[in-house]
């Protein structure tokens, strides 16, 4: 069964339809990438999956469970909102990082949040604070800054801001990780080393949405590829039928653009 | 648009009602104040159970001793005045300017602090009988005071007087070039620093404040322009003047005047009540 | 000099006893101020039309027009017009209307200070907070507040020190501040008359003091200097 099913979502601004009738679904463990030029409308499905936009149509499903349903208004509330978005990672173009914090705070903040609710917190603060923190200390390992734990935000390069936001986002488990363009915001030289660890991420089944602008590595890393534009879904398919054998007269044309350019 | 003038439209009547309030505070006060005062203002500080003295820091009338207390010759004839009706006396330091409005803002009940008779104050104020007389001197320099002992000498002079008191309507009677400060001690200061040539203040002042053994030792005062007399203000229409004539008549009458004046060196100009 | 040096002792007293007066309402608008500057702040970028309308138009009024005017009508405004004066003669009637004139004033002019410090952080932290499953206030108090905070200390510090000399308008009221006190005796006070020295004096104080608080303040800056 797939773990996310998206419905018929519709989204418009003012009177502008942003999005048009988009549906899609996941298997569990696999990764699919979403291309398109910019304001096609990737962004905002992404916005929409973490609830950062509201659809206007549609429904949104994550293992069989019902999130969101435009025509149910109980599922709109805002209290229920929050708990739901955990089932989502989001890792945003700029990061986000809190400036704040050190690497291994931003890693540890939302967990200690969530795990003061834990009505057990209390009695067992000390055992909790300890597996949150080796459990950030791991993340941050995974993604190659066990040297830099404690170093603050501005004191770090794009490249490793957003290993730092990944970790940050796999530090609450979600079910789906979603990538918004990670390496748009980063020089050329340091894009590798993000798409590298989005790369073992896929090796290791972690279930993703990548919106992204690399061709070849959404090629690569992807299970499934999804063509956007003009906020419509226009072709989805397997990488290798998406990228060599285009259905539509659209997906070609933007493909050759990115080829040649 | 629209909204832009509903806001201006609210705007102009906030002002303009702000702005009936104030002539009412003082071209309206007439029948307003009477309405109370009529009812009594001495009800009104009796019920109250103090009577609120407006005053300023000014030897000999009213000014503080060792204690922190307010004595001179205004508060010790205040004092004596809110016990013969039963009240307390608390003195309140003002601002000389706001008299008026401390006065109809009821913030106060009465100025006592060697205030002259002018029409302003007696139209804006109702005032008791002048209990002391005074005089408006010129303050120059010792060292030039021979050339400045008449009226006639003064016209190549530049003056520094309190605005709007005695001395600033003399000057400007006079036709002289002036300029108006905050208080006569500025224009003393004023004269010290050289800024100005001479000052008008009140003779009273004056004798306690220049000259050998004060702070303007090398300031003396040569001619009077006019003579004048001290009164007590309360609020229009008060009951309270009345009762303040008879309060001096009595103290004329048994000497405790005289006495209180002697103390302070003020008796050669207290008013036979 | 020598008579300076002989009426010192009992200048500095009255002028202790001015400057007390000073800090006292220093103190006690900025106890005030900071929270309804805030409550302002949210006032004017809250979506409940009326209430945002509300607060930006008083803004406009404390900000357009000088503080000593303020200090004229709130204290004198009630008795004059209203026949009702709320505050009183007494000294203590006069220190609450310059606490409640100086409060107002300067929350407004916080609430601008704070307004631009919340909408200068960018919506993306808090985006960040909500897909990491915080609360609204979890987010603005573990992400937010304290970026704000390190936006607004250098107006806030501005304003703050302009405070200190502003406290001398309320001698328009009869509030016997510092000047007051040094200004008694040019005219006569405590024995002295016609010194001048006394009012210079008094900018020492102030001089004293806000090197004092520039120190401090300069202190916190540099604490929120380890983020950017």
């Amino acid at each position: 069964m797939a773990i996310l099913e998206v419905e018929h979502i519709c989204k418009s601004f003012n009177r502008t339809e942003v999005l048009k009738d988009i549906s899609f679904s996941l298997e569990k463990g696999q990764a699919v990438s979403i291309i398109g030029s910019s304001g096609s409308g990737k962004t905002t499905l992404l916005r929409c999956l973490n609830f950062l936009e509201t659809p206007d149509k549609g429904i949104i499903r994550v293992g069989g469970e019902t999130l969101f349903d435009a025509a149910d208004p109980a599922t709109k509330a805002e209290s229920a909102i929050r708990k739901k978005r955990l089932h989502f990672g989001l890792v945003f173009q700029s990061f986000n990082l809190f400036p704040q914090y050190t690497a291994l705070e931003n890693v540890m903040l939302a967990r200690e949040l969530l795990a003061k609710e834990q009505a057990d917190y209390k009695t067992k603060k000390k055992e909790i604070q300890e597996e949150i923190q080796e459990l950030a200390k791991t993340l941050l390992s995974q993604m190659g800054l066990e040297n830099r734990m404690h170093s603050y935000p501005h004191q770090l390069s794009g490249g490793q801001c957003q290993r730092v936001a990944i970790a940050r986002a796999l530090a609450l488990r979600p079910d789906i990780l979603c990538f918004d363009e990670p390496t748009s915001a980063l020089d050329p030289e340091l894009t590798g080393e993000v798409l590298r660890v989005i790369k073992e991420l896929a090796d290791k089944n972690t279930t993703m949405v990548i919106v992204t602008h690399e061709m070849a590595f959404a090629r690569d890393v992807a299970n499934h590829v999804i063509f956007m534009d003009d906020g419509a879904i226009i072709e989805q398919g397997s990488p290798t039928q998406v990228f060599e054998s285009p259905a539509e007269e659209r997906t070609r044309q933007f493909l050759s653009r990115y080829t040649q350019g | 648009m629209k909204k832009l003038i509903v806001f201006m439209l609210t705007l102009t009547m906030a002002l303009s009602l702000a702005a009936c309030g104030n002539s009412a505070g003082s071209g309206e006060k007439d029948d307003s104040a009477s309405d109370t005062a009529s009812e009594s203002d001495i009800a009104y500080v009796k019920e109250k159970g103090t009577l609120v003295v407006g005053i300023t820091d000014f030897a000999p009338m009213d000014y503080k001793d060792g204690n922190d207390e307010w004595i001179g010759f205004d508060a010790d004839m205040a004092k004596a005045f809110a016990e013969s009706i039963g009240v307390d006396v608390e003195f309140v330091e003002i601002d000389w300017d706001n008299k008026i409005m401390e006065l109809d803002g009821k913030t106060i009940d009465c100025v006592w602090n060697g205030m002259t008779l002018t029409d302003e104050v007696t139209s804006a104020m109702e005032c008791s009988n002048a209990y002391c007389n005074n005089a408006q001197v010129v303050v120059v320099p010792s060292d030039v005071a021979d050339k400045y002992q008449d009226v006639d000498s003064l016209s190549d002079l530049t003056f520094a007087v309190e605005a709007g008191s005695a001395g600033e309507k003399e000057i400007s009677a006079l036709d002289l070039e002036y300029t108006a400060v905050k208080a006569q001690a500025d224009a003393l200061m004023e004269v010290a620093a050289g800024t100005s040539d001479a000052a008008v203040i009140d003779s009273l002042m004056a004798a306690a404040m220049v000259g050998d053994g004060t702070g303007y030792e090398d300031l003396t005062y040569t001619c009077g322009l006019n003579s004048e007399e001290y009164g007590v203000g309360f609020r229009k229409g008060s009951d309270f003047a009345e009762e303040l004539n008879k309060f001096f008549k009595e103290s004329y009458a048994d000497g405790s005047m005289e006495e209180c004046a002697e103390k302070y060196g003020v008796q050669a100009a207290i008013i036979e009540q | 000099m020598e008579q300076i040096l002989e009426q010192m002792p009992i200048v500095i007293e009255a002028l202790n006893v001015g400057f007390l007066q000073t800090l006292k309402l220093f103190f006690v608008t900025l106890v005030g101020a900071f929270p309804l500057g805030l409550i302002i702040a949210f006032g004017s970028m809250s979506h409940f039309r009326p209430l945002s309308y509300f607060c930006k138009f008083l803004v406009w009024i404390i900000r357009g027009t000088p503080l000593m005017i303020q200090l004229l009508i709130i204290y004198y405004f009630p008795g004059l017009v209203l026949h009702n004066p709320i505050w009183g003669g007494g000294e203590s009637g006069r220190f609450l209307a310059a606490s409640f004139s100086f409060i107002l004033n300067y929350a407004c002019y916080f609430s601008e200070i704070y307004r631009g410090g919340i909408q200068g952080v960018p919506i993306g932290q808090e985006e960040a907070g909500l897909v990491l499953g915080m609360t609204k206030s979890q987010i603005f108090f573990k992400v937010t507040l304290l970026q704000m905070i390190k936006r607004i200390v250098p107006p806030m510090s501005n304003e703050i020190i302009t405070l200190v000399k502003d406290t001398s308008l309320a001698r328009i009221i009869a509030l016997q501040e510092i000047i007051w006190a040094g200004q008694a005796f040019m005219k006569g006070s405590h024995g002295i008359s016609g010194a001048i020295w006394p009012l210079f004096f008094t900018a020492v104080y102030y001089l004293i003091f806000n090197g004092i608080l520039t120190l401090l303040l300069g202190r916190l800056e540099k604490k929120l200097d380890y983020f950017r």
